[in-house]
């Protein structure tokens, strides 16, 4: 099996290469047409300061309004992958995605109370994040009832908030005024990068990059979490411990991620496991390659979203639609391989 | 000074009947305890109280003079390691990938593996002879390998103190010798302790007829109803009384060795 060595380098190094060419290719795509030499000549000026070879207006359509989108598809799509792969190696459950400890539901809640009472675009951005978290919060708690089963009540937990959450959107969404604020809210519940500015890049990026670091950081640990409690604990692992920073870690990038693009199911779920289908479980390989793997496949869905009709069409529409046959091709061919 | 001096361990579960009662033994370098028993007598949970997941609230237990209670576990994952009965896992893992997770404890908290855990992982497979195992899938294994893939772990813990929940349940004879002998000379070489739980009471005389001071302790319902060396303890009676079952022991001289073992015959 000396190849699969082989592979999993060529793999990871594509996994950085790949990301950088497609943003080059992104820039490209749009409504206004952009030749090779004037996005260089973009590129170049911020570099050198040379204005020559193009109109202010190419500029600011590259640097304001596709490069930040481009970011936020990148910086979105690895947060919610890793921390799908990250939440499965802690459940040991391949079926576990980002949402999984109710963040979804509860940044989705905050949003619909917060479009509900204010309709402030900065106030929907902070009340899903927090009610992102307090969903967690809960699901954490309700996971500590019973202590001698702790992942599968943490699982037990998530499904029991995320519910109740769920109840909660589906009641806002009844109450909403409907000619306004419930269109509002099915479009950011169906998820979206088309508000993309620095300023919101900005600021979920310190939740999302601290969580991914986390992440990171402990990814050796993941790995022997992942044999289970009596195992982990005898090699020395403070399983509560790292359980707790992982929870953390994938809350405050999911949460980052939610309340500035909306709920964008299935990166979680399907980016890690083509992940482990490419390089193995080991978390050593798979972590980082969920961050560059999810950040392109959310670039490139995005790219799909705003190009192939003339209105946008929301990315959770289309995460499903193109990641699903993806998926099963890449069963097919993989199929024989195994345990996940 | 023992390595392991367990004195007095009582423990009960919440809302259920005692599971240990009064439990008292020590294990010197070099030494071996067997702990045999029916099954619901109390080994796992014993082996869980020395491991330090069950808090123990009766009783003490000292690895090389130190209170369990004060040592963290990372401390005690250098102490002893535990090789669990074979199971599989949800995520697979390649062998070497497996192994290096028993140098979890000598790595520091936000570090991955170095070099050097790579090299005393090869190290730890070839000593139980799996080396050319190294880019396989563990959960592809055979349930002899995977015992010893699980052993060649608990060697990268590098911990003084070995406990074993019947390593040889569902394999076969030849695997089963293979992990007996592996712990035999493991023993020897390194000068480290065993503690095993076991249904077989040949293991014991094995070890014993290879030279190895050994222990066996007779669980049953929560008390240690007979504790002592190998040949002391397993004798005919004590099976009656305590397995209530008729078993016949028998010493046949092999090359001026005593090789001593127990048959069973009927019920009490």
């Amino acid at each position: 099996m000396s190849t699969g060595k082989i592979n999993s380098k060529i793999i990871l190094t594509a996994g950085f290469v790949v990301p950088i060419i497609l943003v080059f290719i992104s820039l490209f795509i749009g409504r206004y047409p952009l030749a090779a030499s004037q996005l260089l000549a973009i590129l170049k000026a911020a570099i050198t300061g040379d204005h020559t070879g193009f109109s202010l207006m190419e500029q600011t359509l590259v640097w304001q309004i596709r490069m930040p989108r481009i970011l936020m598809a990148l910086l979105v799509g690895a947060a919610l992958a890793v921390s799908g792969g990250a939440l499965q190696g802690v459940f040991r459950n391949p079926l576990v995605d980002s949402g999984m400890l109710g963040v979804s539901a509860g940044a989705g809640f905050g949003a619909c109370l917060s479009i509900i009472l204010f309709n402030s675009m900065v106030l929907n951005y902070v009340f899903a994040f927090v009610f992102g978290l307090i969903a967690v919060g809960l699901s954490y708690s309700v996971g500590k009832i019973y202590k001698a089963a702790p992942t599968i009540m943490l699982v037990l937990g998530g499904v029991i908030i995320s519910s109740i959450f769920s109840a909660l959107i589906s009641f806002a969404k009844y109450i909403a005024d409907p000619y306004q604020e419930l269109s509002e809210i099915t479009f950011w519940l169906m998820g979206s990068l088309a508000r993309a500015n620095y300023r919101d890049l900005l600021v979920a990026s310190i939740p999302i990059v601290i969580g991914m670091a986390g992440i990171m950081l402990v990814r050796w640990r993941i790995n022997v979490l992942s044999l289970g409690e009596t195992e982990a604990r005898s090699m020395g692992v403070n399983t509560a411990l790292y359980r707790g920073i992982i929870i953390t870690c994938t809350a405050l990038a999911t949460a980052g991620s939610v309340c500035i693009s909306g709920t964008i199911g299935w990166i979680g779920l399907v980016i890690p496991h083509i992940g482990r289908m490419l390089v193995g479980n080991d978390n050593r390989k798979l972590i980082p390659l969920c961050i560059t793997m999810g950040g392109s496949f959310l670039l490139i869905v995005d790219d799909i979203a705003r190009s192939i009709t003339g209105s946008e069409i929301p990315l959770g529409i289309l995460t499903a639609l193109i990641g699903g046959p993806i998926y099963i091709i890449i069963l097919k061919n993989k199929r024989g391989v195994g345990d996940w | 000074m023992p390595i392991i001096d367990v004195r007095n361990l009582s423990f009960v579960y919440p809302n259920k009947n005692k599971i240990l009662n009064d439990i008292s033994f020590t294990l010197k370098k070099g030494e071996m305890l067997c702990v045999l028993g029916p099954n619901g007598c109390g080994k796992t949970t014993m082996i869980q109280c020395i491991l330090g997941m069950n808090k123990v609230e009766k009783g003490e237990i000292f690895i090389e003079g130190e209170n369990i209670s004060d040592i963290s576990m990372t401390e005690m994952a250098k102490k002893i390691s535990y090789i669990p009965q074979k199971q599989k896992h949800t995520f697979d893992y390649t062998v070497l990938e497996i192994v290096l997770m028993g140098r979890t404890a000598h790595i520091s908290m936000f570090d991955s593996p170095r070099k050097m855990d790579i090299e005393i992982s090869m190290d730890c497979l070839k000593k139980v002879g799996m080396e050319k195992f190294m880019n396989r899938n563990f959960n592809s294994l055979s349930g002899g390998e995977s015992q010893l893939v699980k052993f060649a772990r608990a060697l990268a813990q590098e911990a003084d103190l070995m406990i074993f929940d019947e390593p040889t349940s569902h394999l076969d004879f030849y695997h089963e010798l293979s992990i007996i002998k592996h712990m035999t000379k493991l023993i020897k070489e390194s000068k480290i302790s065993i503690v095993m739980a076991t249904h077989f009471p040949n293991h014991a005389f094995f070890f014993e007829s290879q030279g190895i001071p050994t222990n066996v302790a007779i669980m049953d319902k929560g008390i240690f109803g007979a504790y002592g060396s190998a040949c002391e303890t397993l004798n005919e009676k004590n099976m009656e009384h305590i397995f209530r079952m008729k078993t016949k022991v028998y010493d046949n001289l092999e090359n001026d060795r005593l090789l001593r073992y127990m048959i069973p015959l009927d019920f009490k």
